[in-house]
């Protein structure tokens, strides 16, 4: 399984490496900017039904930011939205099929879980002092230390691998489903087409079985059918380098593996760079 | 040069540019998009509540004018009562005086009309009695054609008239 590709490196500065993911983060920026210019532009007191949609989106992220960091926060609204958009947007553009997805590299997510903690170090900081967050480690006692930087050096970690792992998996799952069905439609072509009796009761069998689906509304009945015709026919034709069991399964996997769990990996990276920054900026009367 | 990545493995490249991909897309989202879009939603909501107050206080001043208009009518409806009632008051006691002041003039008329009469009665008895004094001598001579004395005369007379006078 190979990393993203590299396209170029730029000759500068022991080189600079334009990979898939450089594209696809930056391609994700341009198309969040335009977005967010189209839509942030010409706004009614009255609006529309594309305003109210935007507004209602915009409501619902400071919603979700002011119930998980608490009213003071909400001005981290934006950071947390460029977040999650960013993050949803890099996972889905895989499934263009044209650019690799900027969350399936480690790169990424790693910057992202770096940024979240250096937010949280600067709360800390502007909060307590450098003095005051640096013996922020040592409660609730001495003893502690150590297990708080760990803690503290895995937080950035866990949240990389674990948005890296889950889309970077999904896309390696989905491959693998790919050359496994190919595989199956191979072998299975190659036993059907060493007669042209075994292909023909096969295509007779599957038109029958499609014919008594259509009749009954069966949906079962139909795909066999389908499948069987499809076989029969393939190896009567002699075309058995054709995968064509890739079509139908991989798209349902799809459905988990991409929008699935980018969406749920966007929302809890998000969830936990609320939570850290949140706590990391307690409300004003607790300070 | 085309290569691969290691499948997991940071590029020190690829991190600052993500960087800076989630550095511009912040600014402009936040600039463009939640920035204009947060204050469209405030600036609504707070001229919904200016609305919504402004509402209640034309309502309020609605209700508090129109009791200060039934509290008007109300003084109104009691002044015409009371000028009613006075009105009333001074009619009635206009016809008592009325009709007292009817009921003296036609007593005195009376009394003036009975005082006639008594004279007029009295008058009447008084030329009667001469009248008759008269007759009643002259008739007398006639019928004992005879001189009476002076004296027995006059008795006789006012024994006559004094039966007379009884007799009325």
């Amino acid at each position: 399984m190979n990393g993203p590709k590299i396209y170029f490196t730029i000759p500068l500065l022991g080189g600079i490496d334009i990979t898939q993911t450089t594209v696809s983060s930056f391609v994700v920026m341009v198309l969040l900017c335009t977005a967010a210019v189209v839509l942030g532009g010409n706004l009614q007191k009255r609006p529309g039904r594309r305003q109210v949609l935007v507004e209602k989106g915009v409501t619902m992220l400071y919603d979700m930011v002011e119930s998980t960091m608490g009213k003071h926060n909400s001005y981290w609204t934006p950071y947390i939205g460029a977040l999650f958009l960013s993050s949803i947007c890099g996972s889905f553009i895989g499934m263009t099929g044209i650019f690799r997805s900027s969350t399936a590299d480690l790169s990424t997510t790693f910057t992202w879980a770096l940024m979240t903690s250096f937010l949280c170090w600067g709360c800390s900081i502007k909060r307590n002092g450098v003095g005051g967050w640096l013996k922020g480690f040592t409660e609730p006692i001495v003893v502690m230390t150590p297990m708080n930087l760990v803690s503290e050096i895995a937080q950035p970690i866990s949240m990389a691998f674990r948005h890296f792992g889950n889309i970077a998996g999904g896309s390696v799952l989905t491959s693998l489903v790919y050359s496994a069905l190919a595989t199956v439609s191979a072998a299975v072509l190659g036993l059907v087409g060493r007669s042209l009796v075994v292909g023909i009761v096969i295509l007779a069998i599957g038109a029958a079985l499609l014919y008594s689906g259509v009749k009954g509304k069966k949906m079962a009945r139909k795909i066999f059918g389908t499948v069987f015709a499809v076989t029969g026919a393939l190896s009567l034709l002699g075309l058995t380098g054709v995968p064509y069991l890739e079509v139908g399964v991989p798209g349902i996997l799809s459905l988990y593996f991409d929008i699935f769990s980018g969406g749920v990996q966007a929302l809890v990276f998000s969830l936990l760079t609320m939570v850290y920054v949140g706590n990391a900026c307690p409300p004003p009367a607790e300070a | 040069m085309t290569g691969f990545e290691s499948f997991v493995g940071v590029n020190p490249w690829t991190a600052l540019f993500t960087f800076c991909n989630m550095l511009i897309t912040f600014a402009v989202l936040r600039k463009f998009l939640f920035k204009p879009v947060k204050k469209m939603i405030d600036d609504r909501q707070q001229e919904i509540d200016t609305m919504y107050a402004d509402a209640d206080a034309a309502k309020q001043k609605a209700a508090d004018l129109e009791k200060e208009y039934a509290d008007h009518l109300q003084s109104i409806k009691d002044e015409r009562d009371a000028m009613l009632r006075e009105a009333t008051a001074r009619a009635q006691k206009r016809e008592e005086e009325i009709v007292s002041e009817a009921k003296a003039e036609a007593a005195s008329i009376r009394a003036a009309a009975e005082a006639d009469i008594a004279q007029e009665r009295k008058k009447a008895v008084n030329d009667l009695k001469n009248e008759i004094g008269g007759m009643a001598v002259e008739i007398a001579g006639k019928v004992v054609e005879r001189e009476i004395k002076e004296s027995d005369h006059q008795t006789l007379i006012d024994e006559f008239i004094r039966n007379v006078g009884d007799a009325s």
